[in-house]
């Protein structure tokens, strides 16, 4: 959290994962603990299996912009998406990432395969405070709704307490409005249970 | 509550007790007119989706009139298609108040352009408001009421993408009532006619002064500091934030214009006089801060302005906080300087992502199908929608685009402008929002065209917003206005309704029909967007996905005989394979199992095993060099055998027994034309560099030929001996040059001698050379003598007969020019030298011509066409007559009937007793088939008395003498002939280096080695019918006493509509159709394998229906 307590999450991931509910859910939460809190978010062309942002700001101010060097975390639901919002990571940042692979179709029309990332996944965790991995499509399946990834790494994020939020207020907007329905609440709990100690 | 800006101006509009509400959808301003069309009823509001946005503002501007508060939504671009209606508005005057609210666009995140619609403020004489936040715009958008009503103007609620789509807490305000207050008749106060404007125009003035009152209120500074901010909309909100961030509230006093017009100068002229300097911030065009310079003269203030004007930020795009921050530091020097921040390692080469048409799109099908169809220089124009994404590779399906309804303007004035034949694309929603004038235009002008309307049922981009076309019943899709009669009655005559996901072959012949129809040609896609779809079934739209069978995938049949070509394809190459297997008209549900072949029926019967669909389909892409070096990989000799070939190919090509076989040799004569035109052949062999072994080849026709050329490209120094002065053996003196003129056979000799092959004629086995001497000095010897002895014919002869000659040798004195004529000639024999001897002696100047042949017409060996030829030319061709003597004047026939099959398994011909006649003749010429000369040679033999040898690498009882062609018996034709010159290279090459011996693989024997001899004409099935292209031939009348070329090349023009019949029976091992052409995103490669991710296929089954090897099966149900 910056000095004068803002914290900013950067949520990411491809169109059409869910990128805009998770940010949305936790507005609600802020909002029921009475934070103040601004989303940001892109719509439009991006809806079409393109790169996807939401920002969450959480504290006072009005703005939802993240600029570089300046997200306190990162939520991403998708490994290149993870590594596309490095620039945006401050050196505290702690980052949760779906290693689930979503190919960009630029790959396939260039004869390439999925890139390795291995390595440039190593250097975000000497660069940033703390990096959690999770197979969230697998975990998604095993809860019973492979759309249902962004609960899981909601699910994910609420239980490693990584925003200035109480886990328990995201638990009561996913359990009041959730909008996976039963295999989306599965999704969310799995979540939680698979990063807790 | 959490609120988008968008909807936060909803929830004030009803709090305002709006009673109408419309607009049109476009990003950033769709959630407007969204939550309206959520809310409606419940609130008693009455909405629409306008058809536009200049009949959105006129509806709204009729409710207020009718005496109720209206809004209307659209994006920056919409508003100026409104400006016509707009203009006026504020000279006659609201009653109700009327507010337009338009999302601008800073940075161009999801339009075509950026524009500040600020300016229509003192263009138009309206108020403009430009709300900070998601509550700022709660809050304005109820007092924009209140001004428009006190003002009697329009107030226009400026918001951009930042405020529009930030979602944040806002607080809510009572809710207003509802009132509608009536239309109040008042013709001159509303109707305004030139001497009603004069007056109309004069109370602007004290409208905008009643409105200026509001913006001066709204005029609000925050802190007390020194450093002087005036901001506007977003930037103000983010200024603050930057502000606190940097703790320099104190030194600050940020003042914010929420009214930007009719500008509140006094505000501003107090603020001026307190200050030395002001940072303007504002994002897009200097509009405060030209304003501000004016005010400063106009009141003679020493202030100074800094903004865009004075360097100090930047004129386009969105203002983030590191903006603002280096232009307060700039400024003021508040802060610290932004040091640049370098960018982290190698997250610029992450791969782009990229909006894309989604998987299951009938977007991606229209447009592969449009693509298949039109010629690959086509021009396509598109238009505003989900299908803009047409855009770049693979579908490239947008030349260029403008606005909405632009798509069908721009294809109809760069056809009249270039008389080129174009399509122009759009959609549903946008033709009727401003397409039907420019297809209306088109029709008027008869202008050459394709207009295509996309119709998915929904406004999808911009979220599913309902289309004129489509309504919903009771959550099923129904027609309101159907598209096709919309056109029709604007006069269209050619319009068509297609659907390519249910009918891909249909949309692919309809678009085919469109391109070569003159005039405007219509047609309407009709498939709904299955998302939409989806979300209003809560079922996903197909149960079945797909995967790929990776046995079929990118598979050459031809890889287990080791005869994969490993060329490239082209993407026109690709196109025609995809095509064609989608003319097939097969579905999804009802695929052909195990179709293609591994192997065409034409390259499993070909004695070379040619890919035939491999150069038809570089044919029909126009890649000529490419069939060229497909070819000549493989044929050395092909400037002979596409005029000579006895085509078994041809009888086995699938489209035979339909619209007729596909004109192989002809398409692999224009090739050879083609190459045979340019200054220099493009096509040079792989050579591999020469070694000290030598090979001698006796005899000088194809086999020697191939077997020369071949052994020189595997490095070995080649001597090759004829009899005759002049190499080609039959080619040269046994094949008339009216089949093959001696510029093409020279073109074949000069390019295999120029490898290097030494040439010595005059060389006769066993009298100028013995084999025990060619055995001593080279490694290896190749005896491809060819069959020179004629076979015997024992007549009894009387007296006064004719005189009888062999009909090769009879060929051979044409060639050398020292014919006799006869005026009447008899041919003995049913084979090709039989009819060309015929058609020679006619040239010759013979007046009558009889071929004789024993048995029936469907046996004799001579090709089909050349037997016609024959016949055209006057020759007479009679069958079942079998020569029993040569009498004095002539031949004694008799007669035949088909008895037992014989040992080749045809009826033995019976000479029917008593049925002797005589055929009066000046030269009988015999042409009953040769043998080869064997005598000399020590060699094994079989029980038949040809040399014994191995049918794959043509050895024989000799450790170092291999022979072929003729010797080896079987080798009737030229292209078999080849084939065996082919084999003993391989053969010889592979026991003189082992495994050293270069890995290019000869053709098999025929059929024998492919692993699937099984392909057989057992399946055809087409949805278009194009008749076999013939070539040019000369005029019977004409040829008949001419020695040149009858049979000419296909036009450029014939070859690709040839090619372009080409069925492609077998499966191609370098397809990537799929990726290549359709460009699903579901499809993706892993490990260099084309793979389907299940989380991502739709299920609409358009690649199973086109993909070349049908390798797309169905995977698992979907629960």
């Amino acid at each position: 959290m910056t000095p004068n307590g803002r914290f900013r999450l950067l949520v990411v991931g491809v169109g059409g994962q869910g990128v805009l509910s998770v940010a949305r859910v936790l507005g609600e939460a802020a909002l029921a603990e009475g934070k103040p809190v601004v989303l940001g978010q892109l719509h439009g062309m991006s809806q079409r299996g393109g790169s996807v942002e939401s920002t969450v700001v959480i504290g006072p101010g009005y703005s939802s912009f993240i600029g570089p060097a300046a997200a306190d975390a990162l939520l991403a639901l998708e490994p290149i998406e993870a590594l596309r919002a490095v620039p945006r990571l401050s050196r505290r940042a702690r980052v949760v990432i779906s290693t689930g692979k979503v190919p960009p179709f630029t790959l396939a029309q260039k004869g390439l395969p999925y890139p390795d990332l291995s390595g440039m996944l190593s250097a975000l965790r000497e660069a940033t405070c703390e990096v959690v991995t999770l197979d969230g499509p697998a975990i998604a399946r095993a809860a019973g709704s492979s759309r249902s990834l962004n609960l899981v790494m909601l699910g994910a994020l609420a239980a490693l307490q990584i925003l200035p939020l109480d886990p328990q207020s995201i638990v009561r907007v996913v359990e009041s409005a959730c909008p996976g329905g039963p295999a989306g609440r599965r999704a969310f709990a799995l979540g939680m249970k698979a990063v807790s100690p | 509550m959490l609120l988008l800006g968008n909807e936060a101006v909803v929830r004030g509009a009803i709090e305002a007790g709006v009673a109408f509400a419309s607009g049109y959808p476009g990003t950033p301003s769709s959630e407007v007119t969204d939550a309206f069309a959520r809310l409606a009823k419940r609130a008693g509001i009455v909405f629409e989706y306008s058809v536009n946005e200049k009949v959105a503002i006129e509806m709204a501007f009729a409710a207020s009139l009718a005496g109720a508060r209206a809004i209307t939504a659209m994006k920056h671009l919409g508003l100026m298609v409104a400006g016509d209606p707009l203009t006026t508005i504020p000279y006659i005057g609201v009653r109700g108040g009327m507010v337009i609210v338009s999302a601008g666009d800073p940075s161009c995140l999801t339009s075509p352009n950026e524009q500040d619609q600020r300016y229509l403020g003192p263009m138009l004489h309206i108020p403009v408001l430009d709300p900070t936040t998601p509550q700022d715009a709660l809050t304005l958008t109820r007092l924009a009421f209140e001004l428009s009503e006190r003002s009697s103007l329009p107030v226009l609620l400026r918001i951009t993408t930042r405020v529009a789509h930030t979602r944040a807490p806002v607080l809510y305000g009572a809710l207003g009532t509802r009132e509608v207050r009536g239309f109040e008749r008042d013709p001159r106060r509303l109707v305004p006619i030139p001497a009603n404007a004069r007056v109309m125009r004069m109370q602007i003035p004290k409208r905008l002064d009643t409105a200026r009152r509001t913006m001066e209120e709204l005029f609000r500074v925050e802190g007390e500091g020194a450093c002087i901010v005036l901001a506007s909309g977003a930037p103000a909100a983010t200024c603050a934030d930057v502000l606190h961030e940097l703790g320099a509230e104190a030194n600050v006093a940020l003042a914010t214009m929420r009214g930007v017009y009719p500008f509140p100068e006094q505000a501003l002229v107090n603020l001026l006089r307190r200050a030395d300097k002001v940072l303007v911030l504002e994002e897009l065009s200097p509009f405060i801060e030209d304003t501000l310079l004016a005010l400063s003269a106009r009141h003679g203030l020493s202030v100074t302005t800094l903004g865009k004007r004075s360097g100090h930020l930047p004129e386009p795009f969105e203002y983030t906080p590191e903006i603002i921050a280096r232009a307060l530091f700039d400024a003021f020097g508040l802060g610290t300087p932004h040091s640049a921040t370098a960018p982290a390692p190698g997250t610029a080469d992450l791969p782009a992502r990229p909006p894309v048409l989604c998987s299951g799109c009938p977007h991606r099908a229209t447009y592969f199908a449009a693509r298949a169809a039109f010629p690959e220089d086509q021009l396509f124009f598109s238009d505003i929608g989900c299908y803009t994404l047409g855009f770049g590779p693979p579908l490239d399906t947008a030349d260029a685009l403008l606005c909405m309804g632009a798509g069908f303007t721009l294809a109809a004035g760069v056809s009249r402008m270039t008389g080129k034949r174009t399509v122009g694309f759009m959609g549903d929603s946008t033709f009727f929002h401003s397409g039907i004038p420019p297809l209306l235009n088109a029709i008027k002008e008869s202008v050459s065209m394709v207009a295509v309307i996309l119709d998915n049922g929904v406004t999808a981009m911009t979220g599913f917003q309902e289309s004129p076309a489509t309504g919903l019943e009771n959550g099923k899709i129904t027609h309101r206005a159907p598209i096709a009669d919309v056109a029709r009655a604007l006069g269209a005559n050619d319009v068509q309704i297609v659907d390519p996901v249910k009918d891909l072959a249909g949309t692919i012949l309809a678009f085919e029909g469109a391109r070569d129809a003159k005039g405007v040609s219509v047609i309407v896609v009709e498939h709904p967007c299955p998302v939409w779809e989806s979300r209003l079934t809560g079922a996903p739209s197909s149960r079945t996905i797909f995967e790929i069978d990776p046995d079929r995938c990118a598979t050459c049949g031809r890889s287990g005989c080791g005869m994969r070509c490993d060329l490239d394809i082209s993407r026109g190459h690709e196109r025609h394979m995809a095509r064609s297997r989608a003319l097939e008209g097969w579905t999804a549900a009802a695929p052909e199992a195990a179709w293609p072949q591994p192997v065409a029926p034409c390259a499993v019967h070909c004695p070379l095993g040619l890919c035939v669909q491999g150069y038809a389909g570089h044919i029909a892409a126009g890649q000529y060099e490419r069939a060229l070096a497909l070819i000549m990989s493989r044929l050395p000799l092909p400037d002979s055998v596409c005029r000579v070939c006895h085509k078994p190919c041809e009888e086995v090509c699938v489209r035979a027994g339909h619209d007729g076989p596909v004109a192989i040799n002809d398409l692999k004569r224009f090739v050879m034309d083609w190459a045979a035109r340019r200054e220099r052949l493009p096509y040079d062999p792989p050579k591999e560099p020469d070694h000290d072994r030598s090979v001698a080849v006796v005899g000088a026709g194809p086999a020697g030929l191939a077997a020369a050329h071949e052994l020189r490209l595997r490095g070995y120094a080649v001597i090759l001996y004829d009899a005759e002065a002049e190499p080609g053996g039959l080619l040269r003196y046994g094949i008339p040059q009216f089949r093959l003129p001696p510029d093409a056979l020279r073109r074949d000799v000069d390019r295999i001698l120029a490898l290097g092959v030494a040439f010595q004629g005059g060389c006769f086995l066993g009298r100028d050379i013995k084999l025990s001497a060619l055995v001593e000095s080279h490694s290896a010897v190749f005896l491809a003598l060819g069959a020179q002895m004629p076979a015997r014919l024992d007549l009894p002869a009387s007296p006064g007969a004719p005189p009888h000659l062999d009909a090769l040798a009879y060929l051979k004195r044409a060639k050398d020019g020292g014919l006799t004529t006869a005026r009447r000639v008899v041919v003995i024999g049913g084979g090709n030298a039989a009819v060309d001897a015929a058609r020679t002696a006619r040239r010759a100047g013979a007046l009558h011509v009889l071929i004789a042949y024993r048995r029936g017409r469907e046996e004799m060996p001579a090709i089909a066409t050349e037997i016609d030829a024959a016949a055209e030319e006057g020759i007479e061709v009679r069958t079942h007559l079998q020569p029993t003597a040569l009498a004095a004047g002539g031949v004694v026939f008799a007669r035949t009937q088909p008895g037992a099959p014989d040992a080749s398994g045809r009826p033995r011909p019976l000479v029917v007793e008593g049925s002797e006649e005589l055929y009066e003749t000046d030269l009988v010429l015999l042409a009953t088939g040769q043998s080869p000369a064997l005598d000399d040679l020590a060699l094994e033999r079989t029980d038949g008395g040809g040399l014994r040898v191995d049918s794959e690498t043509a050895a024989t009882s000799h450790p170092r003498v291999f022979a072929g062609g003729d010797l080896a018996g079987g080798a009737r034709t030229v292209t078999e002939a080849i084939a065996w010159g082919l084999r003993a290279a391989w053969g010889i090459d592979r026991s003189l280096r082992g495994a050293e011996a270069s890995d290019r693989r000869p053709p098999a024997p025929l059929m024998s080695a492919w692993p699937h001899p099984q392909t057989q004409r057992t399946r055809y099935r087409r949805a278009d019918n194009v008749w076999r292209q013939a070539p040019p031939h000369l005029l019977p009348d004409t040829r008949a006493d001419s020695f040149d070329e009858v049979v000419g090349a296909l036009t450029e023009a014939q070859a690709r509509t040839e090619a372009a019949r080409c069925a492609v029976c077998g499966m191609c091992g370098n397809c990537r159709a799929c990726i290549d052409l359709f460009g699903c995103p579901a499809f993706y490669l892993a490990d260099g394998h084309v793979a389907i991710d299940p989380g991502a296929c739709n299920g609409c089954g358009v690649c199973v229906v086109f993909c070349p090897n049908g390798a797309i099966r169905p995977a698992l149900e979907r629960s």
